[in-house]
């Protein structure tokens, strides 16, 4: 790892810390509390950015997991394995900050909502991406595998979303807080705490993919330091 | 165009050939859709709850668990005695295999759903005939569905350590919108509505099946690579 490198990766994690500060001062003491829902409006603020999230690193394993399959560099199965594993923790929170936000609101925790959902058979589908990794050795088997349902679990995607949309129109749910918060009648204060917090979690999306592939590259290296040194006698 | 579609006979009717022989995959399919039928009828109040409203999961649950049971045998059977090897050794091409794969797997699949079929007549007291034909349109297109992405799924989760746990830790998120699908169109013709009435699901599972073959075909040779 050269000098260069290292010194991009501080910058990148200090312009995060600044972010998360900036977004953090935005959400809670800028912003003003919404009227009708109260305080626990402001966990929209990480929910979105969170949802945000997810869906690109899963968008990125999708990206890697093709472009592993036509180059087959170890590189980019490290960067799909990195962003699943982001993508998973993100969608975790997603679905966590969803039914506290939901909770109050709605008067339940969970409601069989087209996008809690859609959302929930995703966190499934890319655990169980996870799960294949791990029970397989590492190699290029793994790789391929892992690569297949990348693309397979992607591509997964747009039928979940319409299906499950038309599932849930037979019987009408209230309506969901994006129909009306996001687009229209939402303070420009509002707007702009969004996209400060969606900035941050940007940001440390690659924050963590950074050390993610670190961490992974210097497992390679480790693997193949043994195998010069522990079992060549 | 012949000599690959004999290839894909051949794979097929080796399958068939094995089963006829062991009869181990017909009967515990079978059995097992039957039994999921009889738990499910446990555990609903069929008083409370009309036939006509939980039928049709029912059934289709029966259908892919029983189903699943299938795919797993599919390419266990060839790992277990080491025919996977002499498979990918024959001078075939990989989708060869697949769609071998997925034509034993869906006739398989098609002769038990034929045998559950009157069964879940009788049980639910649903009478089937008059709408015989859609609802083979409706099994067709989603077990078609099923088998795509799960002949892919078995010839990956072979590979694994816990292969017969993971199939269907894979498949089944995987699968939510066929049987959504499956089951929505199923209870639509049920009630006696035809199927014109529901042209977005009809264009979805076909969508679904279309694109799981297409992209299976594209990533088989990946997944069977030794």
């Amino acid at each position: 790892m050269s000098d260069e490198n290292k010194q991009d990766g501080s910058i990148l994690i200090w312009l995060t810390i600044v972010a998360f500060l900036v977004a953090m001062i935005a959400i809670f003491i800028y912003v003003p509390t919404e009227q009708t829902e109260g305080a626990v409006q402001r966990i929209m603020y990480f929910h979105i950015p969170a949802a945000w999230l997810a869906f690109f690193s899963f968008f990125i394993v999708f990206l890697s997991s093709i472009l592993f399959l036509w180059k087959k560099e170890r590189e980019w199965d490290i960067y799909a394995l990195a962003s699943a594993e982001i993508g998973v923790i993100f969608c975790s929170l997603v679905l966590i900050t969803g039914p506290i936000w939901a909770r109050p609101i709605w008067g339940v925790w969970w409601m069989w909502d087209a996008r809690l959902t859609s959302t929930l058979i995703l966190w499934l589908i890319y655990v169980a991406y996870l799960m294949l990794r791990a029970q397989t050795d590492a190699g290029s088997m793994r790789a391929r595998l892992a690569a297949v349902l990348g693309i397979v679990g992607f591509l997964d995607i747009p039928f979940i979303h319409f299906s499950v949309l038309w599932w849930n129109s037979v019987h009408p749910q209230p309506k969901m807080i994006s129909e009306e918060g996001l687009g229209k009648g939402m303070d420009p204060s509002m707007v702009a705490t969004l996209m400060v917090s969606l900035g941050a979690f940007t940001l440390l999306y690659f924050v963590l993919m950074g050390q993610r592939i670190k961490v992974e590259k210097m497992k390679d290296e480790v693997e193949r330091l043994k195998k010069d040194h522990l079992y060549s006698h | 165009m012949n000599g690959y579609l004999n290839q894909v006979a051949a794979i097929v009717w080796k399958d068939f050939i094995t089963e006829l022989k062991t009869r181990e995959l017909f009967s515990s399919m079978f059995i097992f859709a039957l039994l999921v039928i009889i738990i499910f009828v446990f555990s609903v109040n069929l008083s409370i709850v009309g036939a006509r409203e939980i039928g049709p999961g029912v059934l289709w649950v029966a259908f892919l668990f029983a189903g699943t049971i299938g795919l797993n045998r599919s390419f266990m059977l060839e790992k277990e005695n080491g025919c996977l090897q002499g498979l990918l050794l024959a001078p075939v091409d990989r989708t060869a295999l697949y769609f071998g794969k997925l034509v034993s797997n869906f006739v398989f699949l098609l002769i038990m759903e034929a045998f559950i079929l009157p069964l879940f007549m009788i049980f639910f007291n649903i009478d089937l005939l008059p709408h015989l034909l859609p609802l083979l349109y409706v099994i067709l297109v989603g077990t078609l569905g099923f088998c795509a992405i799960g002949t892919l799924l078995s010839s990956l989760s072979v590979n694994l350590k816990t292969r017969d746990i993971m199939l269907p830790i894979l498949l089944y998120p995987l699968m939510v919108p066929v049987v959504i699908g499956s089951v929505q169109m199923t209870g639509q013709v049920l009630s006696g509505e035809s199927l014109s009435g529901m042209m977005n699901w009809v264009g979805l599972t076909l969508c679904f099946d279309i694109i799981y073959i297409a992209v299976s075909i594209m990533t088989i040779d990946f997944v069977l690579e030794e």
